[in-house]
Order: structure tokens, then sequence, then C-alpha cells
């Protein structure tokens, strides 16, 4: 009792230490990315849905040119970018790459144009080595703690034998290095650094001072107590313990699930989530190696088997917690890639469940009369043990993908038409098939803004015989342009047609091609 | 019917007005000579009455005095030429920019037609259209019969609200 109070302090000091709000997104630029300026603006203002550390910002300007005399400012969840005065004519791009407060990078790029778009092209944000290795040490930090700790636990605590404890020591062997490297690689993601730089030291500061940096600590002195754990000394068992919960809270330390609002509740979701996936996998390899000895085996089998159930009942609940928390809705699953993860990784559970089930309803009772079952529990229990290699290889992959709720509408679609008289920025969002809101930028031939008396926006979608529609725009207090709410209801090429009345007896009209994604 | 009948009728149905648009009565005219300008206006602002006409008199087109209607006041506005032409012997650089008839009240279901007097100089470029933009005031909305089509976008590429044009022929 005394150690669930402990506990339940330790989470409560964990769940209010931070005050974040977790995976940041970008929740206002300007200038608009898009948009198309007259003369180079001072500063690029970057706003984020929460505080958020600079990692590394660049600039291209118009000219193609990487520049390294942009300043950058952070204060709180704002980052300006002070840009240099002698910026040329035409496309420039700046790349972000912040750190949020679930220690995740999270990068974009905000384009604008001055006097004229050229072609300049944000530089490729991802790269695919780095992020193998990212999933790689991921899993192998899984492994070392699910299978490594999990198992010393299950030997300790459920079984009271060392049978089957070679693989938890295999385990904790590949999550050691698997954890260290973990820190220098998310240092490098964080920074855009190459892999050679993780013979610096910056990377390894950077990535220490996120929220990943403490859930690195704790993971590795977990493997490390249960390494001590592994030794018949008459501490073990509290040492299995303590390396046990260290799983829990290295997980509720960081990530995307960890540092969801409402954390009160989503920390202590992932702690206790973390300990029965812990218990689940750990025991798998330990059990497998056990039922070759029936005799001795069935008891640990009952044993592990009661405890088992409000296991799987707790990893249920709280597992369905975390997802509504991050989904948002139930579309979430099949639309988001991070959906998609979830969606395969229960799926696996289920399969897992139903192993699980067979071998409680059928093999072991089985088992308990015929010894000659123990081979096909054994090999039910292995195919166990794929599928939850399988879940962690899976669920590795959600360092990637940002959870929906996190997710905000994307750079609008943007297209540009330029004539002699006049040039026109359109500025579509979210720019898909639906319901969008329309920015329309006019400026004349030479760049100066076009002030006009009325505008009207003009769609139709040919192909699929819908006819021009016509819409007023209202000038913002921005200068520009709006027409919001329109229905775009097919995906496709639609015609864009802008005309701008510029005196009572002149109109310009411009007309283009707008690519609506679906 | 004979092949040159059949032309004929062709090319009178093609000449005939574009029913809904405000149109020119005379839709060729050469350079050089006097130019009778009636515009024909056949309907109101989707159905209000029309309560004001103006039209902008093109670059080239001088001497314009417009002819007085019944029940509506006419106005002109005066400004400068972009450049100087020859009149009877005179040099013209400013002169009528813009004619507007209002005070009067066209019901949608009347047709009516207002009438400028011009001279078409010699500047103007024969072989050209030139467009006369007019705005169409209603009691509820305006009309603007002002687009003009884009230098060889050619007669396919017709506006919804074009202005009424004139075809220019070279001098006799």
């Amino acid at each position: 009792m005394r150690l669930l109070a402990a506990l339940a302090t330790l989470l409560l000091v964990v769940g209010f230490a931070t005050g974040a709000f977790a995976h940041a997104a970008l929740v206002a630029v300007e200038p608009a990315s898009g948009s198309m300026l007259a003369s180079a603006p001072k500063a690029v203002e970057l706003r984020f849905n929460e505080a958020v550390t600079p990692g590394a910002i660049l600039l291209i300007d118009g000219a193609g040119r990487a520049r390294d005399d942009a300043r950058v400012s952070a204060s709180g969840e704002t980052i300006s970018v002070a840009l240099p005065a002698d910026l040329p004519q035409g496309t420039a791009v700046v790349s972000y790459r912040v750190i949020s407060q679930d220690g995740h990078p999270v990068a974009g790029s905000v384009i604008f144009s001055i006097g004229m778009p050229t072609g300049t092209q944000p530089p490729a944000t991802t790269d695919g080595g780095l992020n193998a290795l990212i999933w790689l040490v991921r899993v192998g930090l899984y492994i070392g703690l699910f299978v490594g700790v999990g198992g010393v636990f299950f030997a300790r605590w459920i079984a009271w034998s060392m049978t089957g404890t070679a693989v938890a020591r295999v385990a904790l062997v590949v999550g050691l290095p698997s954890a260290v490297v973990a820190l220098g690689v998310l240092g490098l993601d964080l920074l855009g650094l190459p892999p050679a730089a993780l013979a610096t030291v910056t990377p390894w500061k950077v990535a220490s001072a996120t929220s990943a940096g403490p859930a690195v600590l704790i993971a590795v002195t977990a493997m490390l107590v249960a390494m001590l754990a592994l030794r018949g000394a008459w501490y073990a068992r509290a040492l299995a313990a303590i390396a046990f919960v260290g799983v829990g809270l290295s997980l509720a330390m960081t990530g995307h699930a960890a540092t969801a609002p409402p954390e009160m509740v989503t920390r202590p979701a992932i702690f206790l989530h973390g300990l029965g996936v812990a218990f689940w996998i750990g025991a798998l390899a330990p059990l497998a190696a056990l039922v070759s000895k029936p005799a001795a085996a069935l008891p640990v089998v009952y044993r592990f088997s009661r405890i088992a159930v409000p296991v799987v009942a707790m990893l249920a609940l709280t597992g369905l917690a975390l997802a509504v928390v991050q989904l948002e809705k139930p579309t979430a699953l099949v639309e988001t890639r991070y959906g998609l993860i979830l969606s395969i990784k229960l799926a696996l559970v289920a399969a897992l469940l139903a192993l699980a089930a067979l071998n409680r309803v059928r093999l072991t009772p089985a088992l308990a009369r015929d010894e000659a079952v123990a081979p096909a529990l054994k090999r039910s229990i292995l195919l166990e043990c794929l599928i939850g290699l399988a879940i962690l290889a899976v669920v590795a992959g959600w360092r990637f993908t940002p959870p929906p709720r996190t997710i905000v509408p994307e750079t609008p679609l943007a297209i540009h038409i330029h004539t002699d008289k006049a040039m026109f920025q359109v500025l579509v969002s979210p720019g898909k098939a639906g319901v969008d809101d329309f920015v329309l930028q006019l400026m004349t031939g030479e760049a100066t803004p076009l002030a006009a008396k009325e505008v009207t926006l003009t769609l139709s979608l040919p192909e699929r015989g819908i006819e021009p529609m016509e819409r007023d725009a209202s000038r913002g207090p921005d200068g520009y342009w709006h027409v919001r709410k329109v229905e775009l209801p097919f995906a496709g090429r639609w015609h864009v047609r802008i005309d701008a009345l510029v005196t009572d007896f002149e109109k310009i009209t411009l007309e283009d091609e707008l690519e609506v994604m679906p | 019917m004979s092949k040159k009948s059949c032309l004929i009728l062709i090319a009178a149905l093609a000449a005939s007005p574009a029913s809904a648009h405000v149109t020119l009565e005379t839709k060729q005219a050469a350079v050089g000579s006097y130019y009778k300008a009636v515009f024909a206006v056949p309907h109101g602002c989707a159905g209000s009455p029309t309560v004001k006409i103006r039209v902008q008199i093109p670059e080239g087109v001088i001497a314009v005095k417009p002819m007085p209607k019944a029940g509506w006041s006419v106005d002109v506005v005066e400004g400068k030429y972009a450049n100087e032409y020859d009149y009877h012997g005179n040099k013209l650089s400013s002169g009528v920019k813009e004619v507007a008839w209002s005070g009067g009240k066209l019901p949608d279901h009347n047709y009516d037609e207002f009438v400028i007097s011009s001279f078409l100089t010699d500047s103007l470029k024969p072989n050209t259209t030139l467009y006369f933009p007019v705005v169409q005031e209603c009691e509820t909305g305006v009309s603007r019969w002002i687009e003009i089509p884009a230098e060889g976008a050619g007669h396919s590429h017709e506006g919804k609200s074009p202005a009424p044009g004139l075809k220019l022929l070279p001098k006799p």
C-alpha cells in the first residue's frame, strides 16, 4: 500500500512538473505561407500552439541561396526569424524544425514571394536513413524494456525460477545501447544534422534537454537494475520491481501520448499501459521455455493467467482512453497514418488475445491432463512472442506520425496568375474537396497593391458538369479579398476566374486552373 | 433555297444583336467619319428597372454630343485626351470622356435607345474593334457591360457581359 502511495505521488509530480501541451503544431504564420509581397518583410513570425524550442531554422532566398544571416529569436510559443535587409526578389523559403514538449521535432516550411514568384523549393526535410535508424533503436528500446525488464520481473515475481531468462538477458543487452543511440539520433533529428555529428556534443545536449532526456535516463536505469536483478541476490525481487516500475515511468515521461492533455489522465494511463505490456510481453519468452517441463510449468501458468486477466482489462481500458484522446474521432482510425498504425496494432492485439484465450481455455487445461500437449502450447506461445514483436515494431512507427488531435490544416493550396496588367495570388485552404476558404491577393503588373472596387470569384468544373458559380469577395482588414466557405463538391481541375473591378468601366479578369485534391 | 440566300441568312442571323446585352445598333463604321452611336438597352438588371446609363467614350472618339431624351437628364464628364486630335483645323486635347443619362425609369419589360453623335478620328486603327463600356444602373443592382476580350482571344471567348463593340473599317 505504501508503495502504491509513493507511486501515485511520483506520477503526480511527473504530471505536474511539465505544464506542456504536447505535440506542437503551427497555428499562424506572418506573412502567410504562399503569399505575394510587394517588398521583403522584416521578419517571419511562426506561432505554435505551445511553447517550442527552435532547432534548425533555414532561410533560402529568392535567388535560391541558403542564407546564414537570418536571426532567430524565440519567446514562448512564438519564433521570430528576422530577415536580412538585402533579400532579393523571388520566392523565399523559411524551413523550420522546432522541438515540441513531447520531445519530437516538428518541421515545415513557410514560402512567400517578394515581387514575383520563382521556383525556390523548400529543402527535403525527411532523411529516410535517419528515420529507419530512429525506428530501429526505438524497437530495440521497446524490446529491452518489455522483453528484458518484463522478463526479469516475470522470473522474479511470477515464475520464481530463472528458466527462460536468457532471452531477457539478450533483450537487455539490445535495449541498453538502443536507448543511448535513441537519444543521439533524436538530437540529430531535432537539429537536422548528418549522422557524423553524433561524434559532437551538440545533438546529445539538445536531446537531453528535451523530455526524452529523463525518459532515456530512467529506461537505462531500469534496464541496468533489471540486469542486477538477474543475479541471485536476496534483494533481486526488489530490484526487479523497481526496474518494472521504471518501464512505466520512462514511457510516461515523453512521447505523443504522455504529453497529451489532460495529462492527469494520459500520463498515469501510459504508465499503467506500459506496466501491463511489460507484464504480458515479458512473460511470453520465459513461459515458452517453461512449458517444456509441464510439471513445473503448470503452477506458474496458473499464477500468470490469474493476474493476466485483470492486466488485459487494464491494458484495454488505458489503451481506449489514450486512443480517445489522441484520435478525437473514430474516422481518424482509417483517415490518418496515426490511426492506421493503431488499427494495425489493434488487429495484432486481437490475434494475440485470441491465442491467449486459446492457451488459457483449451491448451492449459489440456496440459494438466496430458503432457503431450506441451509442444502445441509452446508453439502457440512462440507465435504470441512473434505477434508481440510485430506490435512493438508497429507502434515504434508512431514516432513519425503526429496524432490526429494535433493535425492542423496544412499550408493552403496556392496559385499565381500573372499577366501584364496584374498578378493575382490565390490561396485556397485547405485546398481539398469540401468547404474551402479563398484569399485573393491582388497586385498590379508592377507588384504594387491593386485597388479594386469589387472582386468576384467564379469557379467551375467542366469535367464534372459544374457550371460557373459566382461568389463576391469581401475585403478583409488585411487588405486581401476573402471568399469564405466555398463548396467545392469534387476534386479535379477547377477553372478559377477572378474579376476585379478597378474603375466603374474597367475590369481586370484573370483565369487559371486549380488542382483540387480529394 | 440557293446557296447565296442561305449565306445571307446566316450572315443576318450572326449580325443580329445578341438579345440580352446592351449593344450598338450600327456595328461598323469607317475611321475618319462621323458615327451615330445608338445604344440599345433591351432589359433592366435582373428584372429591376433601369435608372441610369453611363457610357465611357474610348480614346480617339471626339466631338461627342449626346442626344437629349425626354424624361431623362443627360450629363457629360469632360477630361483630357491622351493625344491631341485635329478636328476641322482645331487642335482638340480635351473633351467628353463619359456620357450619363439619369433621372428616368426604363421598366424591365420595355426597350429603349440612347444616342450619341461622335467623330471617329483617323488615329483609330481600322479592322479592330472599338469598345464603348456601359454601366447600367438600376433601382436594385448594377449591370456592367464592360468586358473587353483579350487581344487574339477570338469570338468564342465572349464574356457574359461584353462591352458594346464597333468594328472599325478603313477610311473610304
